[in-house]
């Protein structure tokens, strides 16, 4: 069965956005439920790649298999691609928004904004959630939640990169929309994020933003609670009071990690659905492949019994043991060399 | 290559600086084109010139394929009506097209002193750069020292910066470098 949900123009990037077992994205406002709603000469808005036009359906003999294809053009470009028909409900097209959703995009961006989401995770999620699932009110959620974000600090790299992308996604629907060119949509945009000095915005309330639901789309916030934070470091035999202060970092670690992370994510394009589910994960994993810890944990447990008197006397070489270990980690990161090498 | 066609009267030497910081700024050689007629079909009954029409009227200049052509004026001139209200004009440009425009309309006035003529000369290169490049794809940057920043923002100081940001550079970068045939 031919995989590939999409033919894209060389140069660009090829981006997996689901696994091959797609599951269905939430219908937002203007969602296609069925490819026989599309027709020849319908707009219609790929998540994460702006404004396509239906140029018709088309048949291709694909490893023996007879497929159905819709052929859409990109109107910003001109870059064709081919989405099997049983795909169309998956990637989460929809047709382009209308003037009066557009508006209450407006009423959005003036709108005064409460306070950014700080969590870096839980930020780039509901990001990539929204933009493919939210509509035009979800992508422009992302931009004005990033642009609320960069008064406080400048946004990472990657950020950076994905608030010039949906601005670019906003920028396009709207401009298609309200038939403007780019360049004034991009105006009406920011005169409604920063009005100039002494101008009062006539605003309505903003609509509801699309609840984002269901099951891969589990909108949970990943809290550190103690069931999360055990690692099963106890069940592999490792002391965790001998690594006391190893998980405290001060907080330009924590920014370092941050966008180390942010980084990650960013390059290996993961799927909302299985980073979502971490935790799940975690359990089959020992009975699959039973840990070499397992039997040190067993000898552990029999020496705690056989002489539970000297079990506190065995912890100091433990510490002692995890100190040596530290100047060896810090050897191996590249570009710090340990002080007790140097020559 | 970008050609500068003057659509009034302005300084030689206003023009010289503007040139070399085009240069400077994306790396690709410039050249005064001279004056041109300013299209008067552009203007409107308030006496205000339609940016979109002014820009498509604009009198076409020998160029080759990736040149662009920044068109310069004095006129006021006027956004279409959106959702929100008119944002205010500075100028217009193509986005990812080949022709720019931008006004002096809105400046301080040039004076004839050497500080309001250095004022005067820095926000004309720095709305050149911005609205060249819309044309080159970039879009408004958050930053307020960047030129890309929206040129009405209230958190654009008086005399505002005009380099681009390291993103907006970059980017810049790379589709002339696209371009280049």
């Amino acid at each position: 069965m031919v995989t590939v949900s999409a033919v894209r123009t060389p140069g660009k990037r090829e981006r997996t956005d689901r696994k091959k077992g797609d599951e269905e994205v939430p219908s937002g406002a203007g969602a296609i439920s069925s490819s026989a709603d599309l027709a020849a000469g319908d707009r219609v808005v790929y998540p994460k790649q702006g404004v396509y036009a239906v140029t018709g359906l088309e048949q291709k003999d694909i490893a023996g298999q007879r497929l159905e294809f819709v052929r859409m053009t990109r109107e910003e470009d001109g870059a064709s691609v081919l989405v099997p028909l049983n795909k169309v409900t998956s990637i989460g097209l929809r047709r382009v928004a209308s003037a009066t959703d557009i508006e209450g995009v407006f009423h959005y961006l003036g709108a005064s904004y409460d306070d950014p989401e700080l969590d870096w995770k839980v930020r780039h999620r509901d990001n990539v959630e929204r933009l493919i699932a939210g509509g035009v009110l979800g992508v422009a959620e992302v931009v004005k939640g990033l642009h609320s974000l960069s008064r406080l600090r400048p946004l990472p790299t990657k950020e950076r990169e994905l608030y010039d992308s949906s601005r670019h996604l906003l920028v396009n629907e709207i401009s298609v929309s309200l038939g403007v060119p780019d360049v004034i949509a991009e105006d009406y945009i920011d005169f409604a994020l920063m009005p100039p000095a002494g101008v009062k915005l006539p605003l309505k309330p903003p609509p509801t933003p699309v609840e984002l639901k269901g099951p891969p789309w589990k909108r949970k916030k990943p809290v550190a609670s103690e069931e999360e934070d055990d690692l099963g470091l106890g069940d592999l035999g490792i002391d965790l009071g001998a690594l006391e202060g190893v998980g405290l970092g001060t907080a330009d670690e924590a920014e370092e990690g941050e966008s180390k992370g942010e980084e990650q994510s960013e390059e290996e394009e993961v799927p909302v659905a299985v980073v979502v589910a971490p935790v799940a994960a975690k359990a089959p994993a020992p009975k699959k492949k039973p840990s070499k810890a397992a039997p040190a944990k067993r000898k552990a447990a029999k020496r705690a019994k056989t002489a539970p008197a000297k079990a506190p006397a065995k912890a100091p070489p433990k510490k002692a043991a995890a100190k040596k270990a530290a100047p060896a980690r810090k050897a191996a990161k590249p570009g710090k060399p340990a002080k007790g090498k140097k020559k | 290559m970008i050609r500068i066609v003057t659509l009034a009267p302005f300084d030689a030497g206003d023009i010289t600086f503007l040139s070399k910081t085009l240069y400077r700024s994306f790396g690709v050689g410039t050249e005064h084109q001279g004056e041109r007629a300013l299209p008067r079909k552009a203007e409107r009954p308030d006496g205000r010139f339609d940016a979109l029409k002014l820009l498509a009227d604009a009198p076409a200049v020998r160029a080759y394929a990736d040149d662009k052509v920044l068109y310069i004026c004095d006129v006021e001139l006027a956004n279409p009506k959106g959702p929100l209200g008119e944002p205010p004009a500075w100028g217009h440009a193509l986005q990812g097209g080949d022709r720019a425009l931008v006004s002096t309309f809105r400046f301080k006035p040039r004076g004839v002193t050497e500080a309001s003529i250095e004022i005067y000369r820095r926000r004309l290169a720095r709305e050149s750069i911005h609205h060249l490049g819309h044309v080159w794809d970039l879009h408004h940057c958050y930053d307020a020292r960047c030129a890309m920043h929206p040129s009405w923002s209230p958190s654009l100081p008086d005399d505002p910066e005009f380099d681009l940001d390291t993103f907006c550079r970059e980017k810049s970068e790379r589709r002339i470098r696209l371009a280049k045939t």
